[in-house]
C-alpha cells in the first residue's frame, strides 16, 4: 500500500493516489532523499505525499507576495504545456510553454524578452535552459521535483510527480487554487471554478 | 554586505547570487552565494525555522 496517514490534505488521499502524484521513479536524488517516504517492492521511490502538501502552500504564499504577472511558468515537458496555460490563464502568471529561447530574461532588445520576478519550472532538467537564465539574472526558481531531480540552482521545490498527465494537471491546479486561497479570492471552504480536468492534457 | 544564508560567506559584488523572502514567512531576506545554490545546499529560515529548497 502507498496510503499514508494524513488529515490535512489538500485533496482527498484517494484522489492523489488514482493520479499517482506520489509516485516518482526507480532513480532517487541525494537531494530528494528528504522527501521520499519510501520504496516500493517494484523499485520505484515514492514522494511523501504530507511534505508535497506543505509545500504546496509554501509555494503558494510564496507567489502571493510577488506580481503574478511577471512570474514565468514553464514547461518543456508536453503533458506540461496546458497545465501550465491553465494556471495562467486563471492566475495572471506568464506562460513559457513554446521552445525557449536564450537570452528571454537576458537580452533587452530580444522582441520576446521578459523580466521575471519569479520562475517556476515543471522539471529543472528538462527546463534547464530556462533555469540558467533565471540563475543569471538573480530570480529565485521554484521546481516541480520528482524523485530523480537535483536541486541545482533550484531555490524551492514542490515534490511531485512531474511526468504524468494527471499529476500535473493536479500540481498546477492545486497550486492555482492555493494561490487564489492565499490571495484571498477564494476561501478553503469554496469550490474552485475550474476542474481538474480542465488543466488535464488530452495529447 | 550581505552574507549567504547556507555557509555565511559574504555575498560578493556582482556575484550571480539571489535573495528572496523566506518563502514560509515572507519576513526574513535569503540570500544565497552562488555555489550554495549550485550545490542545492539546504537552507533554514532563522526566523521561521523554514527548510529550502
Ligand atoms: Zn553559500
Ligand atoms: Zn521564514
Amino acid at each position: 500500500m502507498d496510503t499514508q496517514q494524513s488529515d490535512t490534505l489538500l485533496l482527498p488521499q484517494e484522489v492523489l493516489l488514482s493520479a499517482g502524484v506520489h509516485i516518482g521513479t526507480r532513480v532517487k536524488t541525494k537531494d530528494m532523499i528528504p522527501f521520499i517516504y519510501k520504496v516500493r517492492p517494484d523499485g520505484l521511490f515514492v514522494l511523501d505525499m504530507d511534505k508535497m502538501n506543505e509545500r504546496v502552500k509554501v509555494a503558494a504564499k510564496f507567489i502571493s507576495r510577488m506580481d503574478i504577472s511577471r512570474v514565468a511558468v514553464a514547461s518543456s515537458k508536453r503533458y506540461g504545456r496546458l497545465p501550465v496555460h491553465k494556471f495562467c490563464e486563471v492566475t495572471g502568471a506568464h506562460p513559457l510553454v513554446a521552445r525557449f529561447t536564450s537570452g528571454t530574461f537576458t537580452n533587452p532588445t530580444y522582441s520576446h524578452y521578459f523580466e521575471p520576478v519569479a520562475v517556476i519550472v515543471t522539471d529543472a532538467l528538462a527546463d534547464q535552459q530556462i533555469v540558467v537564465e533565471a540563475t543569471a539574472v538573480g530570480v529565485p526558481v521554484i521546481a516541480l521535483c520528482s524523485t530523480d531531480n537535483n536541486l541545482s540552482n533550484v531555490d524551492l521545490i514542490i515534490p511531485i510527480n512531474n511526468k504524468g498527465r494527471r499529476s500535473l494537471a493536479i500540481a498546477y491546479w492545486l497550486l492555482a487554487r492555493q494561490l487564489k486561497r492565499e490571495l484571498k479570492e477564494l476561501t478553503p471552504e469554496q469550490e474552485f471554478s475550474v476542474s481538474i480536468d480542465d488543466f488535464e492534457s488530452t495529447m | 554586505m550581505p552574507s549567504c544564508i547556507s555557509c555565511s560567506k559574504r555575498i560578493a559584488p556582482g556575484e550571480k547570487t539571489v535573495k528572496f523572502p523566506c518563502p514560509s514567512c515572507g519576513t526574513v531576506t535569503i540570500w544565497r552565494c552562488e555555489r550554495c545554490r549550485l550545490f542545492g545546499r539546504t537552507y533554514t529560515c532563522p526566523g521561521c525555522g523554514f527548510k529550502g529548497p
